[in-house]
């Protein structure tokens, strides 16, 4: 009888559970997961608050004769201004904020930073040209009273002009005063290796977003209605699984100005076959399970139906493959950079790379090493987030969804 | 309950057919009920003699194509269902007609609380805040007996017991008021208990909302303790059509006769359980005639049965069978069957 007893008690015992906070905690329980999240969180962390950990404008300086001012602040773009905004009320919302579902709390955060990101595009007028030298030359003029500068004191594109004639010429290897050495123009390797987060972040989640949207709403449509819908969504699939992403970005930019955004669109539009073809598999199993059949039955809508009712029953696999695009888009930006090929002004891991080949064929180990552990580092991280998450969606590792 | 109010199901004459890589199949052919306010039709058979896809067309939910309705009418309240648009569906769906399933382990979506899936429903049908909605929600999971509702609301499906489970389904189903309940083996994934409870739950609230409910099965026990009338399908047909009274104590048609010969008594000891000798014909292969005649033991060679189909009529008063062989069997022709009697529970 106590047996018993105990058995009928044991639901009410435990708080509910979300099946989602168990995958969460069992993806964590990995340390290569854990490993990967952490640099994951140092490369976004790197990429919100870039203009403040690398930047020749000092944070704070003091002209002699003068007050307190900020040129950092000055030079902040609109982009700069959304991120920071993002980084220092979103972040804590988005993970603090427990009293709020999850739903919610990302409306606040969305309701926060787009408002900003308008406003700032239509109020910050950033200046166009941009003197990076100044404060260096001010300061040995001795004109300066006191200055706070950024942990890095350079801009990634600020090429060292108060040195003109430099020796030894550029690149400098690692040093105390750029610790990371300079690039082939003087430009601070570290400072870039910190920008270039923005577009490593950017392309990875923008792009496999794009993917993931497309692949949602085709594969779905395909799984829910089968037949004839799923017969010449199949060949649509087909069809760009057979393109090749980095040819057609390569014919691309050999016809078109370069744009990052044109880039990830690219890229999105030509890795969703993956995503559409695990949420066709998914809607295909639960398009007959008993409980979207009793979302029919009760009246809901079609896209009631599918959205809500079967798409979140189908975001394991889905999850798993977003890990996997997030680093092969990477990837792919990053091929196109070493290669000559991707963005011109943008500090870029790729681009970087690029510069490791010296004219004379010699080769500067700083300029290679340290972009190319960065994207080593951050594939590795998406390719064992993803490795855990399909681990953690097992059932046949965890004993059913319970 | 009275013997002289509208149906408020009328099915006549439903054809239901399937066009397969083999040909059009026809599951479910001439099917004529009707089901009265406060009027509980059961509607039984072996399995695949279709009697839930029957079921699932009334709510339109047979996905077409491959599913077409070449003959008949579902009226409910007066309105063919089968000319309903979509958007005009999902207005009926849950709020006028409400469908149970029958494995409450899968019904309820695992990724949702039993809160959010009831709630879902609620606000979708009815114009209520969505305080007022968790009201309601907690107040049908009081209504079909769940402890401390407001908690239970929080839970994810897999917290929950199957009963338990069949319940909220119950309560999800019940919270709009529907007039007519579609209970496709509700009970039949659960242990012998909980469907008791889960019977006498559905009875109790049928009394107090005179609803309807089609209940759908193939456990003659649970035939006898619960329904007013009774149809017996057979490979796509109503084969007999009689208050449950008359279905247990004068079946008229020898499949009847052999269902109910096939059910276990208690107390009874015999070496062997009475079977009907042969399986169910699918669908793509009916027999000619009477479909029941390869199987039928009061056949007995006669041609009629292999070449004529027998139509439902009324061989005794509110007694409608379809059996060339049945006592009494009129050779007038069929007119809309309908059985219009509810019993009196003591």
């Amino acid at each position: 009888m106590s047996e018993q007893q105990t058995i009928i008690d044991q639901p009410l015992a435990s708080p509910p559970v979300s099946w989602s906070r168990q995958v969460a905690r069992r993806t964590l329980a990995r340390p290569l997961a854990r490993f990967g999240i952490i640099w994951i969180s140092i490369v976004a962390f790197c990429a919100i608050f870039a203009p403040l950990l690398a930047n020749s404008h000092p944070i704070a300086i003091k002209m002699q004769g003068e007050g307190w001012t900020s040129p950092l602040l000055r030079h902040l773009t609109p982009a700069d201004i959304t991120l920071l905004v993002l980084g220092i009320v979103g972040v804590p919302i988005l993970f603090l904020a427990r009293w709020w579902s999850l739903s919610t709390r990302f409306l606040v955060v969305m309701g926060i930073t787009l408002p900003t990101l308008i406003l700032s595009l239509i109020f910050v007028r950033t200046p166009g040209t941009v003197v990076y030298e100044w404060y260096r030359q001010a300061e040995a003029d001795g004109r300066v009273e006191q200055v706070i500068r950024t942990p890095i004191p350079f801009s990634p594109s600020d090429r060292l002009r108060d040195h003109p004639n430099p020796d030894p010429p550029y690149p400098w290897p690692p040093s105390r005063e750029h610790w990371l050495g300079t690039d082939i123009n003087g430009q601070d390797i570290a400072s870039n290796m910190i920008h270039a987060c923005r577009i490593a972040m950017a392309v990875g989640f923008i792009s496999t977003g794009i993917a993931v949207v497309i692949g949602v709403i085709v594969g779905g449509l395909m799984g829910y209605f089968s037949g004839l819908a799923d017969l010449l969504g199949m060949r649509l699939v087909e069809i760009f699984a057979s393109i090749p992403t980095i040819y057609l970005l390569l014919t691309f930019v050999a016809y078109y100005p370069r744009n990052i955004y044109i880039i990830m669109a690219i890229i999105g539009a030509t890795s969703w076959v993956g995503d559409a073809r695990f949420v066709r598999a998914e809607f295909l199993k639960l398009r007959n399970q008993d409980f979207v059949q009793a979302a029919v039955a009760a009246g809901l809508p079609l896209p009631r139906v599918l959205f809500r009712h079967i798409l979140p029953n189908a975001v394991a696999p889905l999850l798993v493959s977003v890990s996997f695009g997030v680093a092969g888009a990477i990837m792919a930006e990053s091929t196109l950079s070493f290669l000559g090929l991707g963005l011109v002004d943008e500090a870029s891991w790729g681009r970087l790379l690029d510069m490791a080949r010296g004219e004379g064929g010699g080769f500067r180990w700083w300029i290679a090493t340290f972009p190319g552990m960065a994207i080593f580092l951050t594939v590795l991280s998406y390719n064992f987030i993803g490795e855990a998450l399909r681990d953690a969606l097992d059932p046949k590792l965890y004993g059913g969804k319970a | 309950m009275s013997e002289q109010s509208k149906p408020l199901l009328d099915v006549r004459n439903l054809a239901i057919a399937f066009q397969t890589d083999s040909g059009m199949i026809r599951p479910v052919d001439d099917v004529s009920f009707n089901i009265y306010p406060g009027q509980t039709l059961s509607l039984v058979g072996e399995s695949g003699c279709g009697k839930s896809i029957s079921a699932m067309s009334i709510l339109r939910l047979l996905p077409s194509p491959p599913a077409t309705y070449p003959s008949g009418q579902i009226l409910f309240e007066d309105e063919d269902l089968l000319c309903a648009d979509e958007s005009r569906m999902q207005k009926i769906r849950g709020s006028r007609i409400a469908m149970i399933f029958q494995e409450p382990m899968t019904s309820l979506n695992p990724v949702f609380t039993v809160g959010e899936q009831i709630i879902e429903a609620i606000t979708l049908h009815q114009h209520v805040n969505s305080r007022q909605a968790r009201d309601i929600a907690a107040q049908a999971l009081a209504d079909v007996g769940i402890a401390d509702p407001l908690r239970r609301l929080a839970d994810y499906p897999h917290q929950i017991s199957g009963g338990m489970r069949q319940r909220v389904m119950i309560a999800m189903a019940l919270s709009c008021r529907p007039r007519l309940l579609i209970a496709d083996e509700p009970t039949t994934a659960l242990d012998v208990t909980i469907q008791a409870q889960i019977l006498e739950l559905l009875r109790k609230l049928q009394e107090e909302t005179n609803m309807a409910i089609l209940l759908i099965t193939h456990d003659l026990g649970v035939v006898a303790e619960n329904s007013d009338a009774v149809a017996v399908m057979y490979a796509g047909k109503i084969v007999e059509y009689a208050p449950v009274e008359e279905i247990f104590d004068r079946p008229q048609h020898p499949y009847t006769q052999g269902l109910l010969a096939s059910v276990p008594k208690l107390g009874q000891d015999v070496e062997r359980l009475h079977t009907i000798e042969g399986t169910v014909p699918p669908p793509s292969n009916f027999p000619t005639g009477c479909r029941f005649h390869p199987r039928c033991p009061s056949m007995q060679g006669d041609p009629q049965c292999r070449n004529v189909i027998p139509n439902l009529r009324e061989n005794l008063p509110g007694h409608w069978c379809a059996c060339h062989h049945a006592e009494n069997y009129p050779t007038a022709p069929a007119t809309h069957p309908t059985v219009a009697h509810t019993r009196q529970y003591s």
